[in-house]
């Protein structure tokens, strides 16, 4: 991207230039610091106490206990490790049927609007209709939509799976309503990445004789690497936040098998009253999603230097 | 183009909250609001409410009763956030074992002072125990529980099974067992047990502890409430979980998601609560059969307790809502809800009255349960926490969790929150209403 340099004018008009900066930036840094640096800090101190949501009980302060604990607890580390899972599945994935969708939609065909307003609405629905939806889909028993459907194209030699609460499926199919759900919101950025490379670039290529294939791996994959690069940085963060569907359906389980830092957060909090011990997991949580954010800009901008 | 949306957007935003004033026109400014809060679970008991409302609205001019209905499950979570932030209302209904929990940090008035000595003689016993807490009532329901097994007569008798229709002559686990087993070689798929899979939260608390008791074990040591440890993760209780692990490894419980199982005949018994009385009734006609649940070893037990009414601290008219609260356990009432939800009737003279419970009636055993082998759960404060594990626990045992691992952890676990807590002292009262403000 390239920016216009402020060129140095006089001093006051500097200083204005600053005051202005500070003042169209002032709503949003108050706004950064109420709602996200204030709590974030609450929840700091909170992980160091035994606050009990809604306790008679004096507060105490117990050092790291609650990250001990926290540490100690099966729940947290299965959680931990699908949160992984689940990121490690639906960045690459999400991200590249994004891009190809995409392309897809990328083409001056008639009535190319309505397409791409079908692929983005699932995006504007509330996930607990869509979770309800899912919830038929993944319905156990020969009479399930999606069982229904598998017996259909084997011929009868499908098994029936109750997909929500068999170990094995259970991630699975969360994993798949998440991409059906969130790819609209990664097609729409890829759509805008993809309208800003400039045509000229396509249409000295073509003059060069290149191909499609090459067009693509040489002018639009180069042209839509930060578009790709926040996408997936998105996808990352929304990745670890997963907890509407686990809440509606299947309450982190069976065996925890689908249980999230996020859950476990909720649960700890709401249904055990213990706000320290959610705390502690948030604080946690914040720092494990800091750490990979850093990595993947560090890793991103390494490959930039190489090119 | 846009300017037209917004004129839209616009208009239809202004009629919504137009229409919003409109449907709070009824305050009269002479009247007294009182707040009510109640879960809407079955349609029918909404109904049965909305119009005890209205009627009892405008029945006098003192009092205007403002309802609000709040879906079932997440009710005790919501009520939680409104505790944590002061906005509970004047009145409202608890799942049963959560009130300790709320009584303990003095979100709730005592009503003994309120409930009239002839309201108080009406009240079955069950009803009393559940809402009392170390020594005073904190709450009253207009109906309590009936859990027991809902029987397929046809299915039953098509592997000549033993009838009870007793506590004492409730099957014996060994019984049950075989009784499952032959039905299971009968049935089309296999699946003849329902545990109402379907259901959530509370469900599994209440339906699946009555099981360990039963058998020897429980959730909490009930003599100072201070530890779970070899009640919770005991050989009884072990061996209890042990025979419903092995129903869901056998293949024996049918899931349920569509709450149909035993409505469609897929299944020869339901392990299930009143509730669902007038639904199978209706499927099942003159088949259907009223059944205690099976004994593992010590007896057959069961649970006991349901929603009931609870005054908030914060209410400032407690008298108001005491009024409100004694006409809805007038037996006519008390009746109406009853037939509505099939519950049991709170009241002596109800149950009298009524056509599912009297002696000799369909219900009759769970009216006799709750007199001679229902289990209140525990009264402690410590109870969400209790639940909420136990809960998991039964999660994590349907999918084949290692049981004697699972229960020690759930131990671990109960133990740690009533440590945490200093074992839930007694506060005094003025502690109570600092912890209130």
């Amino acid at each position: 991207m390239k920016s216009s340099r402020a060129k140095s004018f006089g001093g006051n008009e500097k200083r204005l230039e600053q005051l202005t900066a500070w003042l169209m930036a002032g709503p949003a840094i108050f706004g950064l610091l109420v709602f996200i640096g204030l709590p974030f800090c609450l929840a700091v101190i909170f992980s160091l106490t035994t606050l009990k949501l809604d306790s008679p009980l004096p507060v105490e302060f117990c050092g790291f206990e609650q990250f001990y604990r926290v540490f100690a607890d099966q729940g947290f580390r299965q959680a931990l490790v699908n949160n992984t899972i689940f990121a490690a599945v639906i960045v690459p994935l999400q991200t590249t049927a994004a891009l190809a969708l995409a392309l897809l939609l990328n083409r001056p065909l008639r009535g190319m609007i309505i397409f791409r307003t079908i692929f983005f609405m699932p995006v504007i629905f509330p996930m607990a209709l869509i979770a309800i939806v899912f919830e038929l889909i993944f319905a156990p028993g020969p009479n399930g939509l999606l069982n229904s459907f598998l017996l259909f194209l084997s011929n009868g030699y499908w098994q029936p799976l109750d997909f929500l609460h068999n170990p094995h499926t259970a991630l699975a199919a969360i994993i798949t309503l998440s991409i059906w759900q969130g790819v609209g919101f990664q097609m729409i950025i890829m759509l805008a990445g993809l309208q800003a490379i400039p045509a000229a670039l396509y249409e000295a290529a073509a003059m060069d004789g290149a191909d499609r294939w090459q067009r693509f791996v040489h002018i639009t994959l180069p042209q839509m690497r930060n578009t790709i690069i926040f996408v997936a940085l998105v996808t990352t963060i929304l990745a670890f936040r997963l907890f509407d569907q686990v809440w509606i359906l299947t309450q982190g389980g069976p065996n925890r098998a689908t249980t999230t830092v996020m859950f476990e957060t909720v649960r700890a909090i709401f249904k055990r009253q213990d706000v320290a011990r959610g705390a502690a997991m948030s604080v946690l949580f914040f720092m494990i999603v800091l750490t990979v954010t850093i990595l993947q800009r560090w890793l991103a901008k390494e490959k930039r230097e190489i090119d | 183009m846009k300017r037209w949306m917004f004129f839209t957007v616009g208009v239809v935003l202004g009629w919504g909250v137009l229409v919003g004033c409109e449907a709070e026109k009824p305050l009269e400014s002479t009247k007294t609001t009182i707040d009510v809060w109640f879960h809407t679970g079955q349609p029918a008991e909404k109904t049965v409410i909305e119009d005890q409302v209205r009627r009892f609205n405008r029945s006098q001019d003192r009092i205007y009763i403002n309802l609000t209905l709040i879906p079932e499950g997440d009710y005790n979570t919501q009520v939680q956030a409104a505790a944590t932030d002061n906005k509970m209302p004047d009145l409202l209904d608890l799942d049963g074992p959560y009130l300790y929990n709320y009584a303990w940090k003095g979100h709730l008035l005592p009503l003994d002072n309120l409930v009239s000595p002839r309201l108080m003689a009406e009240l079955l016993p069950s009803i009393l125990a559940q809402g009392t807490y170390r020594g005073r009532l904190y709450s009253i329901g207009t109906f309590d529980s009936g859990l027991g097994l809902f029987g397929n007569g046809k299915k039953l008798r098509a592997v000549s099974a033993r009838l009870p229709t007793s506590p004492e002559e409730a099957w014996s686990i060994a019984e049950f067992n075989q009784i499952l087993s032959d039905l299971g070689q009968i049935d089309e798929d296999g699946m003849v047990l329902d545990l109402r899979m379907d259901y959530r939260g509370e469900w599994y608390s209440y339906a699946f502890s009555p099981a360990l008791q039963s058998g020897g074990g429980d959730l909490i040591n009930r003599r100072d409430y201070q530890s779970s440890g070899g009640i919770l993760n005991g050989p009884a209780a072990k061996a209890v979980l042990g025979h419903f692990q092995s129903w869901f490894k056998n293949k024996y419980i049918d899931v349920n998601t569509d709450a149909n199982s035993f409505t469609g005949n897929r299944v020869a018994l339901s392990w299930c609560g009143h509730w669902e009385y007038p639904r199978y009734k209706e499927a099942l006609g003159d088949d259907l059969l009223v059944l205690p649940l099976p004994d593992f070893g010590r007896g057959a037990k069961t649970g006991m307790g349901s929603w009931s009414w609870a005054i908030t601290s914060k209410c400032r008219n407690p008298e108001l809502a005491m009024e409100f609260l004694e006409f809805l356990l007038e037996p006519a009432e008390v009746i109406a809800m009853a037939n509505a939800n099939g519950a049991v009737p709170a009241t002596r003279t109800a149950i009298g009255l009524s056509p599912l419970y009297r002696p000799g009636a369909p219900l009759h055993l769970f009216a006799r349960q709750l007199e001679q082998n229902a289990i209140p759960r525990p009264r402690t404060p410590a109870y969400p926490i209790i639940t909420s594990v136990f809960q998991q626990v039964f999660q994590d045992i349907r999918y084949g969790a290692d049981i004697t691992g699972t229960l020690d952890r759930a131990v671990k676990i109960i133990d740690q929150d009533i440590r945490d807590n200093h074992g839930y002292p007694d506060l005094d009262r003025a502690d109570q209403d600092r912890a209130v403000r």
